[in-house]
């Protein structure tokens, strides 16, 4: 049976349409999906069975990595309802940047401090209280169909990122030295 | 007597037929085959009754080759024709391959494809020809001991082997005659032999597999879950593994002979103890060194005391995989111990204590990967139909692209599932730039000459367009094996280019194996570079929009006083985009577009329309 690449990634899924995410449903369904498409289920198929299976669970495993990431669902949402991402699309909130980065500045502090762990721990805390308020803010401006805030939002959530990934980074680093 | 079967015109197999299929574990030391025979899947023997088949091959004068351990016996005595650990080559290019003089006492020459040659008295041999030799001995072992031919086989790579070493897997493969159903995993395929999927207790689980064999390590963290295996994370080193353990004893006996250098022969006799001495330590609490002549006596305190730097790499790396897994210690429900390494107690003890239970240890780990493999083999052959059983794999390192600016730009994250397809478009740099080149990149570094480059192409044909109005869609596919082919295209003319992406070979100082951990100790390093490439390109995209304005309509609009003006704030510019500090050049190109400023207003106000896109404009309004 061949998969109908129309569907949007929800419907890919067999999930609403919306922002709110069952993890345990998309992961259950894209186990589903695998194991009816992979590649290795035509091992003795037809060259074009097989070129077809890779595509297939390729575009599975894409739609997939977009919805688990609340940043990429948010944006495909909006994708859907036709609003354009640019490359060089940013938020031009001055408060918001500002704020971005103090953060990043007080993590370059933070690591050298004397508890520099504990200090990148409680940012890296307000990071994600930042990304969950983000997120909420996002499904306001989505349920209330003002597209362009909510654009704002996802362009935001690239910043979180950024940032998530630095404490990330560092929390790494300065366990790998204390471990050592 | 059954009745023959007699099938109907046109259909190829009768339905039920076994087709031979097997898994192989080519291995930096070790090598072996495993095959399903009524539903067991195990490993086989040599005539002599051996089931590793040590992967070393030794080649003569007259053309006669000896694998595995007759080969192995000669390692000592004929140096130079006696090729072992060629894994460890697979892949590379000349230059990662230097690295390795001194190490390895092989003679290495150029070819015309950059693959490096080993020259023996048979003449020069590439890496992938010394493993098809290996793989046509197991080819033959299987053959012999099934009664057939082998329809097809499943070959086990390490996770962490990137593009290049896989592909060069798949070549020694076709040079065999092998055909191969799928590069498998080896911590994934470890995870299948120890039937994990077969216990019901529970709906989902998460696995650890901890591998230390000959030459690497690897960790993996898979998810099982009503018999999908899912890789959510791997990671390790590719240059660290029990020959490691070896050196570091090697060391310790120089010191004791109190020698600081040795010729390569006494030099091989002196790893070939301390291999030996390695391995009585794991049973036992204490042995005799002894090598020429010189006699001494080494505990298993004392060797744990030496390798213990080596034996917290791992554990590292076994965090690192942890967190990208998004996981903790306290998730993990199983480990799985794979490779000859995990022989040592020391490394079962750690590994026990780092994830706070005992790991599985009943199947031998020099076999387990095979055996995993010959079951994925049996199912792929079709000789399973009711298997629910499937191998999700990931990439083990990020695919990019470079930018302007020797810059990296991820297109495909490590650990993203395969296969995938991923697109992304770029533009051009310049006014009328009809060729871009797509430089292909494996690594997680954020510069061109950190990470591995897998392929270079060009497309060409773009038309005659300014700055930043082409779009230029670069399309990554990765296939189940974690093969790799890149295409381009032009999206306005459809102007299009594609590879099937073979190595190029272009790291110019091998970092290869630790590129992971250099990534995250280099982080800070690497956003510093980051920081002052991205300054010299701002530099450079300044520069440019006051040049491609200044042909336009410099004469019309400007007068000669200020033409100097400008063209002095451009000479600063172009002198601290040179030698300055990042902060230097941000300033300069502030300081430019301060001068510019009356400029770009009357061209503004002239509503004149020029060649410069308008972000460029843009960057001259503030
Ligand atoms: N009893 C043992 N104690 C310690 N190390 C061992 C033991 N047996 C084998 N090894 C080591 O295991 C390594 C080979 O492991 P293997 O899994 O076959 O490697 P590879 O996968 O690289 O081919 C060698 O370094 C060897 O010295
Ligand atoms: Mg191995």
């Amino acid at each position: 049976m061949s998969l109908n690449f129309k569907q949007n990634y929800f419907e890919l899924f067999s999930l609403p349409v919306q922002f709110p995410l069952d993890k345990r449903l998309l992961a259950h369904n894209f186990r589903a999906l695998q194991s009816q498409h992979h590649p290795d289920r035509f091992a003795h198929g037809t060259d074009q069975e097989r070129r077809i299976a890779v595509q297939t669970t390729g575009y599975i495993n894409e739609a997939n990595e977009e919805l688990k990431s609340p940043r990429l669902r948010a944006r495909y949402l909006l994708i859907l309802q036709q609003v354009d991402f640019e490359l060089c699309d940013t938020t031009h909130d001055m408060l918001f940047l500002m704020h971005q980065m103090e953060t990043r500045e007080a993590l370059e502090v933070a690591e050298q401090a004397d508890n520099a762990l504990e200090q990148v721990d409680q940012i890296a805390q307000q990071v994600k209280h930042g990304v969950a308020s983000i997120e909420n803010s996002f499904q306001q401006h989505l349920q209330a169909g003002n597209l362009s805030e909510a654009k704002d939002a996802v362009l935001k959530m690239r910043f979180y990122e950024r940032l998530n990934d630095e404490a990330k980074r560092l929390q790494e680093k300065l366990e790998d030295e204390m471990f050592a | 007597m059954a009745l023959l079967q007699i099938s109907e015109p046109g259909m190829s197999t009768a339905p039920h037929q076994h087709r031979l299929a097997a898994g192989i574990d080519l291995g930096t030391t070790n090598s072996l085959v495993a095959s399903v025979r009524s539903g067991d899947a195990t490993t086989l023997a040599d005539d002599k009754g051996e089931h590793l088949l040590p992967s070393v091959v030794r080649y003569f004068d007259n053309g006669a080759i000896l694998v595995g351990q007759q080969a192995q016996a000669a390692l000592t005595d004929d140096l130079q024709n006696t090729i072992a650990s060629a894994k460890r080559l697979l892949g590379r290019g000349v230059a990662d391959v230097k690295t390795f003089n001194g190490v390895l006492p092989y003679e290495f020459v150029k070819s015309d494809s950059n693959v490096p040659l080993i020259r023996t008295v048979a003449g020069d041999k590439s890496p992938i020809e010394v493993s098809s030799e290996i793989l046509k001995t197991l080819k033959a072992r299987a053959e012999n001991t099934l009664g057939g031919d082998l329809k097809g086989v499943v070959i086990t790579v390490p996770a962490y082997f990137d593009d290049a070493q896989r592909q060069a897997t798949k070549d020694a493969a076709r040079l065999a005659d092998l055909t191969v159903y799928r590069l498998l995993n080896e911590p994934t395929a470890a995870a299948v032999a120890y039937g994990l999927d077969q216990e019901e207790a529970l709906d989902e689980k998460i696995i650890a597999v901890y591998d230390l064999g000959g030459g690497t390590f690897d960790i993996s963290i898979l998810r099982l879950n009503r018999g999908v295996f899912e890789v959510l994370a791997t990671g390790g080193d590719s240059a660290l593994g029990g020959d490691d353990f070896d050196h570091a004893i090697a060391e310790w006996i120089l010191q004791q002979l109190g020698e600081t250098s040795a010729d390569q022969q006494t030099l091989r006799k002196i790893m070939v103890e301390a291999r030996r001495v390695k391995e009585v330590l794991s049973d036992k609490e204490e042995v005799n060194v002894s090598v020429k002549g010189f006699e001494v006596s080494f505990s298993r305190d004392q060797f744990c005391q030496l390798v213990e730097p080596l034996v917290k790499k791992t554990l590292f790396a076994c965090r690192r995989a942890l967190r990208d897994a998004a996981l903790e210690k306290e998730d993990v429900m199983d480990v799985v111990m794979v490779g000859g390494s995990t022989r040592m107690p020391i490394i079962r003890e750690r590994v026990e204590a780092f994830f706070e239970q005992p790991p599985h240890v009943d199947i031998d780990p020099d076999k387990v990967v095979a055996v995993g493999a010959a079951i994925q083999a049996d199912l792929l052959a079709g000789n399973k139909p009711d298997s629910e059983m499937l191998l999700l794999d990931v990439i083990p390192l990020s695919l990019g692209l470079e930018t302007y600016g020797g810059l990296v730009e991820k297109i495909i994250a490590r650990n993203t599932t395969i296969p995938i397809a991923k697109a992304q478009e770029f533009t051009t740099f310049k006014d009328n730039q009809n060729a871009m080149t797509i430089h292909v990149l494996q690594g997680e570094r954020e510069t061109v000459e950190e990470n591995r480059s897998l392929a270079k192409f060009t497309l060409r044909g773009i038309p005659t367009m300014v700055a930043g109005a082409a779009r230029i869609k670069v399309t990554f596919q990765v296939d189940a094996d974690g093969l790799l082919n890149v295409s381009a295209e032009e999206q306005l003319t459809g102007v299009k280019s594609a590879i099937e992406v073979k190595p190029s070979y272009g790291l110019s100082d091998n970092q290869i194996e630790t590129m992971i951990t250099d990534s995250m100790t280099n982080a800070k390093v690497d956003m510093e570079a980051r920081k002052l490439r991205e300054q010299q390109v701002e530099a450079d995209r300044t520069l440019e929009a006051l040049d491609s304005a200044m042909a336009n309509d410099g004469d019309d609009l400007l007068s000669e006083d200020e033409k100097k003006t400008l063209s002095e704030a451009r000479a600063n510019l172009v002198a601290i985009k040179a030698s300055g500090t990042t902060e230097a050049i941000e300033t300069a190109i502030k300081a430019m577009e301060t001068a510019a400023a009356f400029y770009v207003a009357r061209r503004m106000d002239g509503n004149i329309r020029t060649a410069m896109a308008g972000k460029d404009i843009n960057k001259f309004k503030d």
